[in-house]
């Protein structure tokens, strides 16, 4: 393939005029080649029987690669082959070959960049506005096609000829009515229609981006926001969950004892999350937010609190949750669930928490490994009540109320020792001093 | 024995299935038990078609003076339209059995009894099939007016096994059924009464169309009754209700024509666990496939339609479908034809479904009289030309004709639906000159 001007890596073969076994005499035209800028024929340097095609009509082949053999009857032409020969070459009468088979081909053949080739193809293939071939132009044309809006796959992202057949085979036919709606408004035809014979009808049409038989909507908004947290947690941190359970029975039983008592009523929730406050008391270091090259300990804590609202997942914070008492830690809870179930949510109550909970329990489920929210290093997951069985000093087996606690922690920042030593705490609190000032809890350690 | 495909009913839908899956290269076997052809060939669009071309060829003979033509001594032989009906469905009978036979298409004579896991019962054999087909067809719905069983009350089926004129001919039921028999009779001289329940005659169509037609008809010497509602027969008299007074008429011949109901019970389909829509009819999908893996159900069977050309069509696509290649029924653009004088035909939505269907629509009519060669051929009768289009996109959604032979243009307006051309495209089309068919073209100057 000879090189035609200072900037061309490769011309398109357009159309072989010989066929092997043909003999050509020197200056015979042997194919048509075509750059961006103009067509030329291929004269033959030599003469002889032509051997090999090594490349089909339409393959864009790199300048100063071999692109036929001639010589005589049974010479041995191996040496000649260029390198991607296995790919487009054919000893057999170049034909016109399918669109896609010829994409394909080609795309192979680009992608593996003969030795010969001054340049690596593959990494200037696919890139806009390099201009169009002439003949990709005139096909374009003929079929009512604008080639400037195509996707080029020659050199340089030039829109060639396979681009062209390459986009009618993929366009599906519009009704006259479905093609107003596709250009006012922007609207897209899906690959078969329900129209006569597949034609897509008006009422066919849907936005950019739809899948059948299901409704797609953009990503947006906390849903957008939610997805990136997640990703960015479970992309960025070393997540371990530890699994437990507490006796719930004291905790019911100090619930009733409250109500006899005339006091404010507290939910197994709110008496857990004063167990968190308790437990991080003596395992500070739970309370920590891990930052990449430093971990910050945290002196207060700001529990975070996993909300179900209608506009998705929320963690509301409840600043300073360390200083307040149960009433208040229980009323505070409440508040910052319902502002966020109405939407009245401040954006400071929704940031800077350092621990948090959230609980599935009230929907039925048992367990499950709750997902940090980043940069904490803990969230602690509670589940429903089951039964359980539990043995008493005497040996005697009987059932009792359970709840599951699962720990996910960052393993980056804590070990799983401390933080199983976390979780004993914890449901020592719940089971044998619910509802106790978190000052009461002696250290364990 | 096994086959990979059963037809049960050889109407419209079964022989069309039948013989396009055959040509597919499966085993087909077809069970019908009375004649090949079903409700089209035998009882309705055939011998009806061909009943109004002798009322029409009498009706041409006896007006034909405005063209200078004077035809003397006129008569008409009932018997011998008959006898002209009854050899085109033979013919049409042997032609359907012929192209079976090519076909390589095994014909069982018998009722079907369809029983779980895709097998059924003929003359007490059991074969099984991959894919059934459920084509039974429909049959005239019998109102329980008492006094209706006595013998000169007939329904579509039964008057046309009545080869002499009655002396009067009163209809129950001012439908498509009812409006082509009335014209039949009428034509040829026969005192007809339609007794129609509703407001207005053919209440699916336009209404402009449908008072069209009515007044046409009344022109041959139809009355209409409309609102009335039928009491008893007694005797030869009809008792009805018209406007809250009873009323009596007497009534050589009788023709029930309240509409037709699918032909469902004493194939075994309640057992097989087979679905069924709130209007007794199968329940099939846009690919005619019912709740039941492997069963299938096309034509008056479904309640959809009850029209020839449309279980055909979704005959069609069942066969597509067990073949594999993707195909659907489009209801919306299935034409429809009373083949009375004059014809009617529509294709598409009304204006008022376009408005219940959320469309803002524009639309436009003219009368076929404007038309050179209408009422050239056609002296004296009125005409309509109406089109609905989506506003939003001059899409075509809706023809409505009534005048002369308009079914035979009707296919264009439904191609046009089909491929959704916009008024802009249509101005475009080129319409032969002079046709009737310019109308269609015309039609678009009135459009608001």
């Amino acid at each position: 393939m000879p090189r035609q001007g200072q900037s061309v890596e490769s011309c398109i073969l357009t159309e072989w005029k010989v066929q092997p076994g043909d003999t050509v005499a020197e200056g015979d035209v042997l194919a048509v080649i075509e750059t961006d800028k103009a067509s030329f024929d291929l004269e033959s340097t030599a003469s002889g029987t032509v051997l090999e095609l090594f490349w089909e009509a339409d393959d864009d082949v790199p300048v100063l690669a071999n692109v036929i053999a001639i010589g005589a009857e049974g010479e041995n032409i191996d040496d000649l082959r260029p390198a991607t020969e296995s790919a487009s070459a054919t000893a057999l009468p170049a034909t016109s070959s399918t669109p896609e088979s010829s994409a394909v081909q080609s795309t192979v053949a680009a992608d593996q960049s003969p030795a010969s080739a001054p340049v690596d193809l593959s990494t200037t293939s696919h890139v806009p506005s390099s201009g169009v071939s002439p003949r990709a132009r005139k096909k374009a044309m003929n079929l009512g096609v604008d080639a400037e809006t195509l996707v080029g796959t020659g050199p340089g992202g030039r829109v060639i000829e396979r681009d062209v057949d390459a986009f009618l085979a993929g366009t599906p036919r519009l009704s006259a009515a479905a093609r107003v709606r596709a250009k006012e408004q922007g609207l897209e035809a899906p690959v078969r229609g329900s129209g006569i014979a597949g034609m897509a009808l008006a009422s066919d049409m849907r936005q950019p981006g739809a899948i059948e038989g299901a409704e797609v909507e953009p990503v947006k908004g906390i849903r957008k926001l939610i997805a990136e947290r997640m990703m960015q947690s479970l992309n960025g941190t070393a997540q371990l969950t530890l699994h437990s359970s507490f006796d719930v029975t004291n905790c019911q039983k100090y619930r009733k004892k409250r109500l006899a008592d005339g006091e404010s009523k507290v939910s197994i929730n709110d008496l857990i999350a004063q167990a968190i406050l308790a437990a991080l008391q003596n395992h500070p270091e739970m309370n920590a937010h891990f930052l990449g090259d430093r971990l910050a300990v945290f002196h207060e804590v700001n529990l975070g609190i996993a909300v179900d609202s209608p506009r998705g997942l929320m963690v509301p914070v409840v600043q300073e949750a360390s200083k307040m008492s149960l009433e208040m830690l229980s009323s505070e809870i409440k508040k910052k669930a319902i502002a966020c179930r109405e939407g009245t949510i401040q954006p400071d109550d929704l940031s800077g928490g350092t621990f948090t909970l959230t609980n599935l329990g009230m929907l039925g489920v048992e367990n499950f490994t709750p997902v940090l929210n980043v940069p904490e290093i803990a969230i602690l997951g509670v589940g429903g009540i089951s039964l359980k069985p539990k043995k008493n000093e005497e040996g005697e087996v009987s059932f009792v109320d359970q709840i599951s606690l699962s720990l996910t922690i960052d393993h980056q920042a804590i070990d799983g020792a401390p933080a199983a030593r976390f979780i004993q705490t914890l449901v020592n609190h719940l089971e044998n001093h619910p509802g106790e000032n978190p000052q009461k809890i002696e250290g364990e350690e | 024995m096994k086959y990979d495909f059963a037809v049960i009913g050889a109407g419209p839908a079964g022989y069309v299935a039948a013989k396009k899956a055959a040509s597919a290269g499966l085993k087909v076997v077809m069970v019908e038990k009375k004649k090949l052809g079903g409700v089209c060939l035998n009882e309705g669009c055939v011998p009806s078609k061909t009943l109004l071309q002798a009322a029409k060829t009498y009706h041409h003979a006896k007006h034909g003076s405005i063209f200078g033509v004077e035809a003397g001594s006129l008569s008409f032989d009932f018997g011998k339209a008959h006898a002209h009906k009854n050899s085109v469905m033979d013919r049409m009978r042997d032609g359907i059995a012929g192209l079976m036979k090519k076909h390589k298409v095994e014909v069982i004579e018998g009722e079907a009894t369809l029983s779980k896991g895709s097998s059924f019962t003929v003359n007490g054999e059991t074969h099984e099939a991959d894919n059934i087909l459920l084509c039974t067809g429909s049959s005239p719905t019998i109102p329980p007016i008492p006094g209706i069983e006595a013998d000169h009350i007939v329904d579509s089926t039964g008057i046309l096994n009545i080869d002499t004129l009655p002396k009067n001919l009163v209809i129950v039921g001012g439908g498509v059924i009812g409006c082509e028999f009335a014209c039949v009779y009428a034509s040829v001289g026969v005192p007809v009464t339609v007794l129609e329940a509703m407001p207005e005659i053919c209440p699916n169509l336009d209404s402009e169309i449908a008072a069209i037609l009515r007044k046409e008809l009344e022109k041959k010497g139809v009355t209409f009754q409309l609102g009335a509602k039928v009491e008893s027969f007694e005797g030869k008299s009809v008792r009805f209700t018209l406007d809250g007074e009873s009323k009596n008429m007497d009534a050589d011949l009788v023709l029930v024509a309240t509409g037709r109901r699918p032909n469902v019970s004493g194939l075994g389909l309640e057992e097989i666990g087979l679905d069924f829509d709130p209007r007794g009819g199968v329940k099939v999908d846009n690919r005619g496939a019912t709740n039941l893996p492997g069963l299938w159900a096309a034509g008056d069977v479904t309640g959809q339609a009850w029209l020839a050309h449309a279980a055909s069509r979704m005959a069609e696509v069942v066969v597509h479908n067990i073949n594999g290649q993707k195909d659907q029924m489009r209801h919306d653009t299935m034409p429809a034809v009373v083949y009375t004088s004059p014809e009617v035909a529509v294709v598409g939505l009304t204006k008022e479904e376009a408005i219940d269907r959320g469309f803002k629509v524009k639309t436009g009519k003219i009368p076929m009289a404007i038309n050179a060669r209408y009422i050239a051929e056609n002296p004296g009768e009125e005409g309509m030309c109406k089109v609905v289009l989506d506003a939003d996109t001059n899409r075509l959604i809706g023809v409505h004709m009534v005048g002369g032979a308009c079914s035979e243009m009707i296919f264009g307006a439904t191609a046009m639906l089909e491929t959704e051309l916009r008024e802009e495209e249509i101005a475009e089309i080129v319409f032969p000159h002079p046709t009737t068919s310019e109308i269609m073209k015309d039609v678009f100057m009135a459009v608001r």
